[in-house]
Order: structure tokens, then C-alpha cells, then sequence
């Protein structure tokens, strides 16, 4: 059955199957923490329950204890508790970052696409970008910093960097795709060069492009991960590195595991975003 | 008859990687008059899709020169119509987008979608275009399919509905009725014959089957090379005559069989009977 080609489980069957991995890994890892507990009670490496439930509540619902003005624990809400929480103001730090570096790959996509439409703009830029495209973003770093200061800029250069060259060629490989079927019968169709290349070209990649862009949130969020560990008053990874200087793993793990919870729903999103509208395309 | 489209020479050349180039077309030579229904057939492979492509301006050709009514036209435009072979579609829209897509484009080019008119005006067009998915045989229920959900044959249909709502002066069909099964493949041809009679479009259709060839065209044309290696030219003519069809433009069946006999043996270099029908071999 399990290596049956053309096996079709039913609904509650594969809602099963996708969970178990899941509870295999909490079930193993309290198992761990038990023996080790079992050792020594005080022990930090693999938090207990308890543990972690502090380090949570910590993490959620406590504000940066650098941040005088506080609002008191006692008499506010949980939801204030929440968005005052380091965690929470570190999020938005991140997503702010993170939200300027997707922001700046629209660019990225209009000029791949030109690329790949024109070939005058193909020859001007394609061997600078293949070689841009080989430049280690990390190596660029003090340069950058010597160059934007440690402040934001360089940090959402570091990902531009990192990241825009394989969203430009990703998207010139796509628009050079394109049957040119396609491009002749747009212009039999009454279409000028641009029409061919915003109303056929762009929409028929666009599904694709998105996709490009979904496999590579991870990139975008390494860059955005390493500009933060080295120089950042703020953002998950600034605080995950300071978390490792106290050997907090129970704030830490529930800090990696909101990160990777936080980009699924992101992806999620751009997933079925991109099904809703592109229901014509097939292999999201 | 003026010649709207003369061929002059022609020849074309592919070259490939780790290959000698290879000449597909050469000295390839067509009159093409304003009206004419051209059938044109020939092997597989023999450059029969290429010879469109040049006339569409798609591609232009290594030596030799196509003029379009008497300028050499360096890309396609709306005045040519293309059903090409594959990839006929837009996948990202559905077959009625597909259909409007070529007025809108050119009454609201880039950005006039946006203008309020576009909604008002979109509506008239739509109703054109389900007179021409009717014309072509498809059902209503169609028009809001998107092209992978159609057949192959459906596909065809629509991407002809396509090419037509533009009312080009001409009309160049790559294949365009091979996926159709035998009855539907003859209610489109009577539909192209028809469109024709009433447009006076000039037509080019690319076909395989000679009998097709024969009740479609006013004129057949056969590509051909000599050996397999070789370049592919006109290898042989033919206009049919008047007197291999009835008063209505079908067929005569006796008439089709002997013209069709008489294609098969002259393109095979075997005996040919040059008769009462007007034939000119190259
Ligand atoms: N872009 C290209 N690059 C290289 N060779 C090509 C190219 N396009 C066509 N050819 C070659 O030119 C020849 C003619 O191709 P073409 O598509 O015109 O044939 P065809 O007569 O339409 O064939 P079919 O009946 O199978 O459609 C073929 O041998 C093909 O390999
Ligand atoms: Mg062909």
C-alpha cells in the first residue's frame, strides 16, 4: 500500500500522515528532556515543559527589560502585555526589514522581464547581473557597513544583494519561455511591444515569478538573519544571539520555531494567493 | 490578378549547435494573389511552418525577399492573421478573453483598460466574440473555460475565432484542423470556405492531407526537396479548377480523386498526366 504508485487516500488519511512527523518530534523531544531532567533538575539544554512555558510566557508577554517605561505586568491586559512583548517589537522590526527587501524585488522582476523581452537590455545587463549574481553577499558586508553605516540601509542592501540577482535571472529565464507563438500572435493581434510584454508575457510568468520569490524567502530571510546577529539593536535574530549569551534555550527554541511559523504562513499565504489568482495555473 | 504577396527567391537557414547550418527553404519562389485560398502541403519537416512565419514577418529570410503589397514588412502585424500550429492560446485567460483579446488591445492599447468605457465597451465585444465561438462550433458553456481544459480540437476552434474577430487581409493557418475528427474537421472547412467567400481574405492554410488541400484551396502548393538532406522549394502547383467543384463550392468527387492522384504521383517524381486542369510544375 505505501508504495503504491497510484494510492488516493482519502481526506482524514492524509490530514493524518502530514501530522505524525510533528508528534513524533514533541514526543522525542520531551522524552529527551525527561532523562536529562531526570539527571539534573536544573538543567537548561533541553528545557522541561515548565521550562518552557516560562520561557514562552518571557518571550510573549514580558517587555524588553532595557525599556524603562514599561507598562506594569500586573494591570494590563494580555494583548498590550503582547504587543509590548520583546518578542512582538522584535517581529515587526524583522517584518519591517523583510517587508522593504520584497518590496524592492519589484524591480527586480520588471527589469528580468525587460531583459528577457528586449534583447538590447538582455545584452546590456545579462553578464554584469551573471556576475553580480556570484558576488557573496556576506563577503560585501564590512563594505556595506563602511559604505550605508550599520544602520537599516545596509542591512536591506545586504538582501538586495543577496537576493535580487537570482529573482532577475529567474524571471529573464521565464520571459525567455514563452513560446514566441505567443509574442507573433500578440502581434496579430494588435499589440505593441509592450502590450506583448505586460499584457501576454508578464501575466503568463507572473505564477511562476511569485513561485521564484516563494523559494526564496529563505534566502531573503538568511541575509536578513545574519545583517541582524551582527549588527542590530533590534529584529529576532538580534535577539536570538543575545539569548545564546544567557543560554536562554526556552526562550530560544520557541524564538526559532515562531520564525519558521511566521515564514510557513507567509509562504502559505503567497501560495494560495497565487491560486486565487491564477486559477488557470496548474502546478502551484 | 496583382500579386499581393511574391515570394522572391527565398531561402532560409538554420544554424545549430555542433551542426553545419542547414537550409531548410531555398530559391523558393510564390506569386501570392490578393483573394487566393492557398493550400499548402508537403513532408513533414519540409519548411512549410517556416514559409508562414516569413510571410507573418516572424522571421525573415537569409537571401530573397517577401513583400507584403509591395513593402517588405519586418514584423508581424494586425492585417496578418496567425492560427500557428502549437501554442495558440493564452493560457492565463480564458477563451473568451482569448477571443476579445486582439479589438481590446487595439482600441485600448496599453492602459485604456482602465478607462470607464473599457467595461461598456468590453460587453459589445463579448457578444461578438460568443457569435464567432457559435460560428466555430463551440458551446456557451466554453467561453469561461480556460485553455488547458479545452481539447485539442477546441483549442483549434477558438484560436481560429481568435484570428478572425480581427478581420486580417490575411489569413495564415499552420494545421489548423488536425486534431478535428472527420465530421467536424469537414463543418470547418465548409466554415473556412464560407469566411473566405465572404471576406475575400486572402488565405494560406499549411495541411497534410491533400484532399484537404484540394477542396480548400484555390490553388495547391507543394514544398518538396530532392534528397533528404536537401533544401526544400515549390515542387509543384496546381489551381483548381473550377470545373472540380459544383455550383456551391463543394468538391466534385471524381474530380478530387483524379487531382489528388495526379499530386501523390507527380510529388513522388512518378507519371503525371499535365491536362486539361491548369498545372504548372516547377
Ligand atoms: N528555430 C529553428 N532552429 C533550427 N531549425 C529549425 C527551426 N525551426 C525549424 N527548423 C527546422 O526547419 C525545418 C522545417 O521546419 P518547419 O517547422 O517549417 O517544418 P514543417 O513543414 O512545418 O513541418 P510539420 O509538417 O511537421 O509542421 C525542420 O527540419 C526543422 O528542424
Ligand atoms: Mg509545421
Amino acid at each position: 500500500m505505501l508504495f503504491r504508485i497510484d494510492a488516493r487516500p482519502g481526506r482524514v488519511a492524509t490530514w493524518t500522515l502530514s501530522w505524525i512527523l510533528f508528534a513524533a518530534g514533541i514526543v522525542l523531544y520531551f522524552h529527551a528532556s525527561g532523562i536529562r531532567h531526570a539527571d539534573n533538575p536544573d538543567d537548561k539544554v533541553v528545557p522541561s515543559l515548565s521550562q518552557l512555558g516560562h520561557g514562552i510566557s518571557d518571550a510573549f508577554l514580558k517587555a524588553d527589560a532595557d525599556e524603562q517605561d514599561s507598562p506594569d505586568a500586573a494591570n494590563v491586559s494580555l494583548a498590550r502585555r503582547f504587543f509590548n512583548s520583546m518578542l512582538w517589537t522584535d517581529t515587526v522590526a524583522s517584518a519591517k526589514r523583510f517587508g522593504w527587501s520584497m518590496l524592492l524585488l519589484i524591480p527586480a522582476v520588471i527589469l528580468g522581464l525587460h531583459m528577457g523581452m528586449f534583447p538590447l537590455i538582455g545584452s546590456f545587463f545579462l553578464r554584469f547581473i551573471l556576475f553580480f549574481d556570484k558576488i557573496i553577499a556576506l563577503s560585501v558586508l564590512p563594505i556595506l557597513f563602511i559604505a550605508f553605516g550599520i544602520d537599516e540601509l545596509s542591512k536591506i542592501m545586504l538582501i538586495v544583494i543577496g537576493v535580487t540577482p537570482t529573482i532577475i535571472l529567474d524571471t529573464f529565464n521565464l520571459t525567455t519561455g514563452v513560446p514566441p507563438e505567443q509574442i507573433v500572435k500578440g502581434f496579430t493581434l494588435g499589440a505593441n511591444d509592450f502590450g506583448v510584454t505586460y499584457w501576454i508575457v508578464l501575466k503568463q510568468i507572473l505564477p511562476r515569478v511569485l513561485n521564484s520569490i516563494r523559494l526564496n524567502l529563505k534566502a531573503i530571510m538568511l541575509f536578513l538573519f545574519a545583517g541582524e546577529m551582527i549588527a542590530s539593536p533590534d529584529g529576532l535574530a538580534f535577539r536570538i544571539a543575545l539569548l545564546r549569551r544567557h543560554m536562554g534555550m526556552n526562550v530560544i527554541i520557541p524564538c526559532v520555531l515562531w520564525v519558521a511559523l511566521l515564514l510557513y504562513l507567509v509562504d502559505l499565504t503567497m501560495r494560495v494567493m497565487n491560486r486565487r489568482l491564477h486559477p488557470w495555473f496548474r502546478e502551484a | 490578378m496583382s500579386s499581393l504577396i511574391p515570394l522572391d527567391n527565398i531561402g532560409v537557414e538554420y544554424k545549430s549547435h555542433g551542426q553545419a547550418p542547414r537550409k531548410v527553404l531555398e530559391n523558393l519562389d510564390l506569386e501570392i494573389a490578393a483573394g487566393e485560398f492557398i493550400s499548402v502541403c508537403g513532408q513533414t519537416g519540409c519548411g512549410k511552418s517556416t514559409m508562414l512565419r516569413l510571410i507573418l514577418g516572424a522571421e525573415r529570410p537569409g537571401t530573397g525577399r517577401v513583400l507584403i503589397e509591395g513593402r517588405e514588412l519586418p514584423r508581424p502585424d494586425r492585417h496578418r492573421g496567425y492560427v500557428p500550429q502549437k501554442y495558440s492560446l493564452f493560457p492565463n485567460q480564458t477563451v473568451l478573453d482569448n477571443i476579445t483579446f486582439g479589438p481590446e488591445m487595439e482600441e485600448f492599447g496599453l492602459w485604456g483598460r482602465l478607462l470607464p468605457r473599457f467595461r461598456s465597451r468590453r460587453k459589445e465585444l463579448r457578444h461578438d466574440a460568443m457569435g464567432y465561438l457559435r460560428q466555430m462550433g463551440l458551446q456557451d458553456a466554453d467561453a469561461h473555460k480556460y485553455p488547458d481544459q479545452l481539447s485539442g480540437g477546441m483549442k483549434q476552434r477558438v484560436a481560429i475565432a481568435q484570428a478572425l474577430i480581427m478581420k486580417p487581409r490575411i489569413l495564415l493557418m499552420d494545421e489548423a484542423f488536425s486534431a478535428l475528427d472527420p465530421g467536424t474537421r469537414a463543418e470547418m472547412q465548409r466554415q473556412v470556405r464560407h469566411i473566405w467567400a465572404d471576406t475575400g481574405t486572402t488565405i494560406l492554410f499549411v495541411t497534410h492531407n491533400i484532399s484537404e488541400a484540394l477542396y480548400l484551396g484555390s490553388r495547391v502548393v507543394v514544398l518538396g526537396r530532392d534528397s533528404p538532406e536537401g533544401s526544400s522549394r515549390v515542387i509543384f502547383e496546381l489551381n483548381v479548377p473550377d470545373s472540380a467543384r459544383n455550383t456551391s463550392g463543394y468538391p466534385l468527387r471524381d474530380e478530387m480523386e483524379r487531382l489528388t492522384r495526379l499530386i501523390e504521383g507527380a510529388t513522388d517524381g512518378g507519371q503525371r498526366e499535365p491536362e486539361t486542369v491548369e498545372l504548372r510544375e516547377v
